[in-house]
């Protein structure tokens, strides 16, 4: 009944007072930065930007009852994921190759997801793990990198690009953030790749598969791989290495999209269907075998046999 | 980085141990260090509900009708609650669910028809408004984890404009010429639709009362233009007879 | 999988802040139109709550937001999503473009990344080069539909006149079939400026026009009935 009285007693300094602060509590929320064109991102001076948290005694435990469809699958909320994604340094540059499948359970959400994030002309990030997490905070990381540039007159660094991104997302470890990320590019060293989780890893490194699909893409890899293959050879060599994966892994597959790092900055070279690589092979591109990678090789084992037996 | 796509997307569970590396490191709890906290109350479950209310569109406005029954868990605890309640001179809600919490909430609304009446500006809330303002009212507290368990029937009339909603606990809202709460939904929501669905502008306040006693009901609340009538309790004629013949009901040898 | 090992502490479940209200959406774009198509029922679990609460709404003459989900958290959506575009409108004199809104509604569902909006959003319109676009979201991020790559023919754009029997004849189907798709469906039409569809489109029953500004696009809603039961 107090609170009743001075609610309606309010006419007087304090009660002014007192509304102006509840207003301005309730325009927190809604910051200078979040009019206008800046979407959001505006606050990006005052450190990373907030989140919503239920109110609840363990966070992540809320989280994990609502989108734990290994555990429940009859529960709501579904996250996309399910990838292979590979990227590795050599004389010319980095190949990056990822493939487009994205799964919500046993479901293919999309087959034509763009897991390679162009961060900026010189920085790709790969995703792995929760989509919206690598998008999202790789978006961020773009924008921290371009205003690296603005202060210090030069590009930043591979590695400390890298850097700002494992330290960020070691910030929310145990928050349930899901990513395994490769950063790649070329800076003052030459060609660089870290690889970067949310568990916070951060490893440099010549040679990076993540995903369900990654034990099978290293199985081609690292046959094939050395330090002075040639343009050509590398491209092929990453290509080759998704469409195993997406051949034998049922959570990668349908297409495989091939980026090459170079000296003046990355260059998308094609979208290749990782069936129409099994029967016909990539198409007419640059050191390309001719014929497709498994049904032509298979049966010509077969023909061959047939033809020895007759 | 856990490479098994499932577990993808999804809180790091530090308490799971895939690997089968057990005797594991328990994280010692990252909770709220504050004693008191416990002793916190917030409604998880209610207590003392209320169930059904119906509520159609009829050619002169809204007609409500709610049972006065409240009970406590499946004691029939309280047998004369009145869970219709008018806001201002053109809306009633009816409410389904935790009473405290619905006493709560004519507490907000009487505040918030107080603040209406002191800014004399020539306007008053009509029950679009009223509607709304419970909606944000629910939804802001379910986003806090600490909802008001109730499920609320607005009706009214204002500017010769029919207006009838519902918002329950968790925020969620919809409009019809029929709604019904609580196992009203389940059982009279049909019947009112045939009889109503169609003729919201034909039919007329005795023909609306038929439909609404045919359905049970104790009390009835009537917003027309000219305002809001809420009845004294009634009591229904129940014919249960025919139960008699059924099976496994009453005294009967097998 | 390994043997598991699981000391999981147990969870509160008593209050669980979201439900599921049913309905389908979806989106089409066209060389030049972007269709954007939902159902108006809504339901919780077997029961109907009403027959006409609308998923797709109008954001500006070339962005329409369709939402599916959890509807308390998709009016919610929609109404930040509108106020922001307010904002854009007073800070700017013009209505945002496509792109932006799909980039503002990424950074608004994320910064909701440890309480979700269960709301699967679908936003379609015309870009600022006349094209039209469908953007997809899950729960937390976006992606956009595919585009044929340079000198393929795939995918393909259809023709509206295919496109509209073709969504009108899917919600049909999944009417006949899915308990929680039926009573009304809502068709949104958005035209780039001087779209050779327009034609096509005067024939139509009960075509509606929406447009508010002189831009150039146009937008229109079709409303057809769905079987009831």
């Amino acid at each position: 009944m107090n609170s009743f009285v001075e609610r309606y007693s309010a006419t007087s300094a304090v009660g002014q007072l007192r509304k102006a602060q509840r207003l301005t509590e309730e325009e927190e929320e809604f910051s200078d930065a979040a009019w206008g064109s800046q979407a959001g991102f505006g606050n990006i001076m005052n450190g990373p930007p907030s989140f919503t948290v239920p109110n609840v005694r363990d966070p992540a435990a809320f989280l994990r009852l609502h989108t734990d469809d290994h555990a429940d699958p009859n529960c709501r909320i579904k996250i996309q994921h399910g990838t292979t994604t590979l990227a590795f340094r050599f004389q010319g540059g980095v190949i990056v190759a990822v493939d487009s499948r994205a799964t919500a359970g046993s479901y293919i959400a999309s087959g034509t997801v763009k897991k390679v994030i162009e961060i900026n002309p010189y920085l790709l990030g790969t995703m792995a793990g929760g989509a919206a997490d690598c998008q999202y905070w790789e978006t961020y990381l773009g924008m921290h990198c371009r205003l690296h540039e603005l202060r210090n007159r030069e590009r930043i660094s591979v590695s400390a690009a890298s850097k700002y991104l494992s330290n960020l997302v070691y910030s929310y470890k145990g928050m349930g953030l899901s990513m395994g990320t490769m950063i790649c590019g070329w800076d003052k060293t030459g060609p660089a790749v870290f690889y970067v989780d949310s568990d916070g890893t951060r490893l440099k490194g010549d040679l990076f598969s993540v995903g369900s699909g990654s034990t099978l893409a290293y199985g081609v890899l690292d046959q094939g791989y050395r330090w002075d293959l040639t343009d050509e050879e590398a491209q092929e060599l990453g290509r080759r290495s998704i469409y195993a994966a997406g051949h034998r892994d049922a959570f990668s597959g349908n297409t495989c999209n091939l980026y090459h790092i170079k000296q003046d900055g990355w260059t998308f070279i094609g979208n290749y269907d990782i069936a129409k690589m099994h029967y016909d092979g990539p198409g007419d591109v640059p050191g390309a075998p001719g014929g497709g990678y498994g049904y032509d090789v298979r049966l010509a084992a077969a023909n061959s046999t047939e033809v020895a037996a007759a | 980085m856990d490479h098994f796509p499932t577990n993808w997307g999804r809180p790091r569970n530090d308490a799971f141990d895939a690997y089968g590396t057990y005797p594991i490191h328990q994280r010692p709890q990252n909770g709220p260090k504050d004693a008191f906290v416990d002793g916190v109350q917030r409604t998880q479950q209610p207590i003392v509900t209320g169930t059904s209310v119906l509520a159609i569109k009829f050619k002169d406005g809204i007609m409500m009708a709610a049972d006065t029954l409240a009970s406590y868990g499946s004691l029939a605890r309280f047998k004369d609650v009145q869970r219709l309640f008018p806001v201002g001179d053109n809306t009633v809600i009816g409410a389904g669910g935790d009473m405290s919490d619905f006493q709560h909430i004519q507490t907000l609304l009487d505040g918030l028809t107080i603040d209406e009446f002191t800014a004399q500006d020539g306007h008053t809330l009509g029950p679009a408004e009223i509607h709304e303002y419970l909606a944000q009212v629910m939804y802001a507290r379910r986003s806090k984890m600490n909802p008001l368990w109730n499920a609320l029937l607005v009706g009214g009339v204002k500017d010769g404009k029919k207006f009838l909603a519902f918002v329950d606990l968790l925020g969620t809202t919809y409009s019809a010429s029929t709604l019904a709460t609580g196992y009203g939904a389940h059982i009279a929501q049909p019947l009112l639709r045939k009889a109503v669905e169609g003729y919201e502008n034909v039919l007329t306040e005795e023909q609306a009362l038929k439909i609404i006693e045919t359905n049970m009901k104790y009390q009835v609340a009537i917003i027309t233009e000219e305002g809001v009538r809420i009845s004294e309790s009634k009591t229904l004629d129940t014919h249960w007879s025919f139960a008699e013949g059924i099976r496994g009901y009453g005294a009967q040898a097998q | 999988m390994p043997a598991m090992v699981s000391a999981a502490q147990p969870v509160q479940r008593s209050f669980n802040p979201y439900t599921e209200n049913g309905g389908t959406i979806l989106a089409i774009a066209g060389a030049d139109f972007s269709v954007i198509a939902g159902d108006t029922r809504q339901s919780e679990g077997y029961s109907i709550q009403t027959r006409y609460a609308p998923k797709v709404f109008r954001l500006t003459d070339k962005a329409v937001l369709a939402v599916n989900g959890f509807a308390a958290d998709g009016n919610m959506f929609v109404k930040k999503v509108r106020q922001r575009l307010e904002w854009y409108r007073h800070a700017h004199a013009k209505d945002m473009p496509i792109r932006a809104i799909a980039r503002l509604i990424q950074t608004m569902l994320y910064a909701r990344r440890f309480f979700p909006f269960y709301v699967y959003n679908i936003l379609g319109g015309i870009e600022e080069d006349g094209t039209g676009a469908v953007y997809s979201f899950d729960l937390l991020i976006y992606f956009k539909n595919q585009t044929p790559a340079p000198g393929t023919a795939f995918p393909k754009h259809l023709p509206l006149s295919t496109v509209l029997p073709l969504v009108i004849d899917s919600f049909t189907s999944a009417t006949e079939r899915h308990i929680e798709v039926g009573d009304g469906l809502e068709i949104y039409i958005v035209l780039s400026k001087g779209s050779t569809a327009l034609q096509s489109l005067q024939t139509i029953r009960g075509i509606q026009e929406l447009t508010a500004t002189n831009d150039g696009e146009r937008v229109f809603v079709i409303r057809r009935e769905l079987k009831k039961d």
